[in-house]
């Protein structure tokens, strides 16, 4: 591992100021490293922090102490490097599945032909075929989530910060939707982070977990995932539950810690 | 039934009540409980609107009203977005108006009429300017709420995509508040009609408000039920088209709001 | 130090002071023809000499009283007619679509058949006010009422309580909220029509004095009476609001 990490944060501190009644500490003192091409699991119980991690690495909320590189460079604003998809989709929902995924690829130099191919190109990718010209109230929650992937995907981010983006869908459109997250995955091979408060989810699609404690929030442990995702048996295999029971045991304690606090 | 019968018939059903009234109308007036001074037959309500039309002088008032109504709505409505959208994304802005708005808003206006006779005169201007200070209140209220109900999810993506403060602006938030901005609208309509027949019975001359006033002046009653006859259906017709306008607009979104709840 | 929450107070409201102060100079130092706008103090004498002559106390309870009488009316009967159309199915289908014929009708439009029928006193400003007023309340009660949840009203049924008894109970409570809300447009609306009829056709009230004291050239004196009446408007609704959140909390 000789190139440094794509993702660093160091010692970074967060408050989060609400409208109304004191600060409240978020993140104390946050370092975590991110390789290349990684798919890293962001996992921790509720209000530990890890989408304000998220939006710190994405650059859209200002950075008070410490410091978070991206490709070598402090992270300034949000921009089309780090590409965002977040747990309740944020289509435009005035604008069709296609005017959407066109939307990232509009403010790039491209020509017009290229730029339809390239949007044709990935809805084709997340199965959306045909359903160009529809509008988002037409979609149902899993198709809405597929288009912000391909939307996300469109334009060609150096990573993906995926924030708990299948909460908002059943079960089994959940279960569904982290295969072909996966399979989007092997062919497109991003450093992804991905949020989530699912042990589960979080071992089955990650290479690496990094469990965070209660609030304020800091990395616990990393814990290293790798399984053989090709095999569709991979859930149900010994060393996958035994990985799954040592992570949820880590969390756990953070968990009990969180339901304890005043929120 | 099929689909067309049922649509047929749910008109009907919605039409029977209307003609009903109107029938009920005619009788009454018809029966002598009351003179025709005080309830005039429909009929002659008619025939009365059919003259005026046929001298020309129905759509020379329906045209001044109209002009009247629609300038200054279209005023309210471009100053009214811009107004809000200042407010919602200048801290200044909002600080400066939101009393202004916000202690505006319940004053009946009207009262101002005779200052605003005062400062601009008697043709058109002052009453233009009448309905622009009545119908701006509920554009503003309407499009700082929508603005600041954007949520914040869509506007992180937009940005995450390269979009730049001027094209959020545009590209994003107005669009996303239009469903309530278009509300707001919808009820700035009917006041700068209210408005524009007030203006116009106090200050008398050409519309649809002035020629009632010369009715009543007279003691013409087939002309003042006709002025009510002509100013609803303007009023229903205008309310009409902004629902259609509405549907046009936003046939994205997700619930089909079309104005009152009945 | 002023107590903080009065502070605020200040801070939030200082916009309609620059104002007032710049009303003042503007006037004082004949930026604007002190005719057309006079000094915001000669207003606020003109004012003191109003009350103390009586004339704005006396018209402008008499206006009061047309408004309150037309409102009150507007409220109860509009009320009764959101609930009762809410309540049946074959009411609902015969006046459904009057009411929403009649809505959008500029209710100003009625100012001069009010006056052929009433003549310029106050019968006629009271009918105007009931007949423009209804609709809101109407709509607010039936909006309301609609809203009952159905599990509500199946447990009241299930307990023995009557039709009429039930609405009293279940319906009305429940339907409060939309309803004082379509009181409060009623409001809003019952001034403007007040002072739209004064204005045109009245020997009395606080649009008969506006148009009385403008015509006569006193112009501070009209001044003083129209922003008395714009804030009467204004009190009148933040008097109202704040007397909605009161009875709504005690319902909690």
């Amino acid at each position: 591992m000789s190139a440094p990490a794509q993702i660093i944060v160091e010692d970074v501190r967060h408050h989060y100021r609400p409208a109304v009644g004191r600060e409240v500490l978020a993140l104390e003192n946050v370092s975590l490293q991110v390789r290349e091409r990684e798919f890293l699991a962001l996992l921790g119980p509720s209000g530990c922090g890890k989408s304000t991690l998220l939006y710190l690495i994405g650059g859209f909320l200002p950075i008070e102490t410490g410091k978070v590189l991206v490709d070598g460079r402090p992270v300034a604003g949000p921009g089309p490097d780090r590409g965002i998809v977040f747990q309740n989709f944020a289509l435009f929902p005035w604008k069709t599945v296609r005017k959407n995924v066109l939307y990232g690829l509009e403010r790039q130099a491209m020509r017009r032909e290229e730029r339809e191919a390239r949007a044709q190109a990935f809805i084709d990718l997340v199965g959306l075929t045909g359903f160009e010209e529809s509008y988002p109230s037409q979609l149902s929650g899993g198709m809405k989530q597929r288009t912000a992937i391909a939307r996300t995907l469109a334009f060609d981010p150096h990573m993906l910060l995926m924030d708990e983006p299948f909460g908002a869908l059943d079960a089994q459109t959940r279960s569904l939707m982290q295969g072909e997250l996966l399979a989007i995955w092997e062919k497109t091979r991003k450093t992804v982070i991905f949020v989530t408060h699912d042990v589960h989810e979080a071992v089955y699609l990650a290479g690496r977990v990094a469990v965070m404690s209660a609030r304020p929030g800091r990395i616990k442990t990393i814990v290293d995932t790798r399984f053989d995702k090709a095999d569709p048996e991979v859930r149900r295999t010994k060393a996958f539950v035994d990985k799954v029971d040592e992570v949820w045991n880590l969390v756990r304690d953070e968990a009990v810690k969180a339901l304890e606090k005043r929120p | 039934m099929t689909a067309a019968m049922r649509r047929v018939a749910w008109g009907a059903a919605r039409l029977a009540p209307i003609v009903a009234l109107l029938a009920a109308w005619e009788i009454f007036a018809r029966s002598g409980a009351v003179t025709p001074f005080m309830l005039p037959a429909l009929s002659a309500v008619a025939e009365r609107i059919y003259d005026d039309a046929l001298d020309g002088e129905l759509f020379i008032n329906i045209g001044v009203t109209l002009y009247r109504a629609l300038a200054g709505f279209a005023i309210a409505a471009v100053g009214g977005v811009v107004l809000g959208a200042a407010m919602a994304r200048n801290a200044v802005a909002r600080w400066f108006f939101d009393p202004i708005i916000s202690v505006g808003f319940p004053m009946p206006k009207i009262a101002f009429l005779p200052v605003v006779i005062l400062w601009l005169g008697l043709y058109d201007v002052p009453k233009i300017t009448m309905v622009v200070l009545d119908a701006i209140f509920p554009v503003v209220t309407a499009t700082i709420a929508g603005i600041a109900g954007v949520e914040k999810e869509l506007l992180w993506s937009a940005r995450n995509m390269g979009a730049k403060d001027r094209e959020l602006l545009w590209q994003v938030l107005l669009p996303a508040a239009l469903p309530q901005i278009l509300t707001g609208l919808q009820v700035a309509l009917p006041i700068a009609l209210i408005v524009v027949v007030v203006t116009e019975m106090q200050m008398g001359g050409y519309g649809l408000g002035g020629a009632m006033m010369q009715a009543s002046r007279f003691a013409n009653s087939r002309g003042v039920f006709a002025g009510i006859v002509e100013i609803a259906v303007i009023g229903y017709a205008l309310v009409a088209v902004m629902a259609a306008l509405r549907r046009r607009l936003l046939g994205w979104h997700q619930e089909a709001q079309e104005g009152a709840g009945v | 130090m002023m107590t903080y929450p009065l502070f605020k107070l200040l801070i939030r409201h200082a916009p309609l002071l620059i104002l007032a102060m710049a009303w003042e100079a503007a006037s004082r130092l004949h930026l604007v023809s002190p005719l057309a706008l006079p000094p915001l103090t000669d207003v606020a004498r003109a004012w003191f000499e109003l009350v103390q002559s009586g004339e704005l106390l006396s018209n402008g309870l008499s206006s009061l009283y047309r408004a309150g009488a037309g409102l009150a009316l507007a409220i109860m009967a509009g009320g009764a007619l959101g609930i009762f159309m809410a309540s049946s199915r074959p009411v609902n289908a015969m006046l459904g679509p009057l009411v929403e014929l009649f809505y959008p009708m500029p209710k100003s439009a009625l100012i001069p058949v009010t006056v052929l029928w009433l003549g310029f006193g106050d019968g006629s400003k009271i009918l105007l006010i009931f007949l423009g007023c209804m609709l809101p309340v109407t709509i607010g009660a039936y909006n309301g009422a609609r809203g009952s949840d159905r599990h509500l009203i199946w447990s009241a049924r299930s307990m023995g309580a009557r039709r009429l008894r039930m609405v009293w109970d279940v319906v009305v409570p429940s339907a409060l909220p939309e309803l004082l809300n379509g009181v409060r447009t009623a409001l809003a609306l019952s001034f403007i029509l007040l002072v739209s009829s004064e204005l045109i056709v009245a020997r009395q009230g606080f649009g008969y004095l506006i148009g009385y004291l403008g015509a006569n050239g006193s112009y501070e004196a009209m001044f003083a009476v129209v922003l008395t009446v714009a804030f009467t408007g204004f009190l009148a609704d933040r008097v109202y609001q704040a007397v909605v959140a009161r009875v709504l909390r005690w319902r909690e």
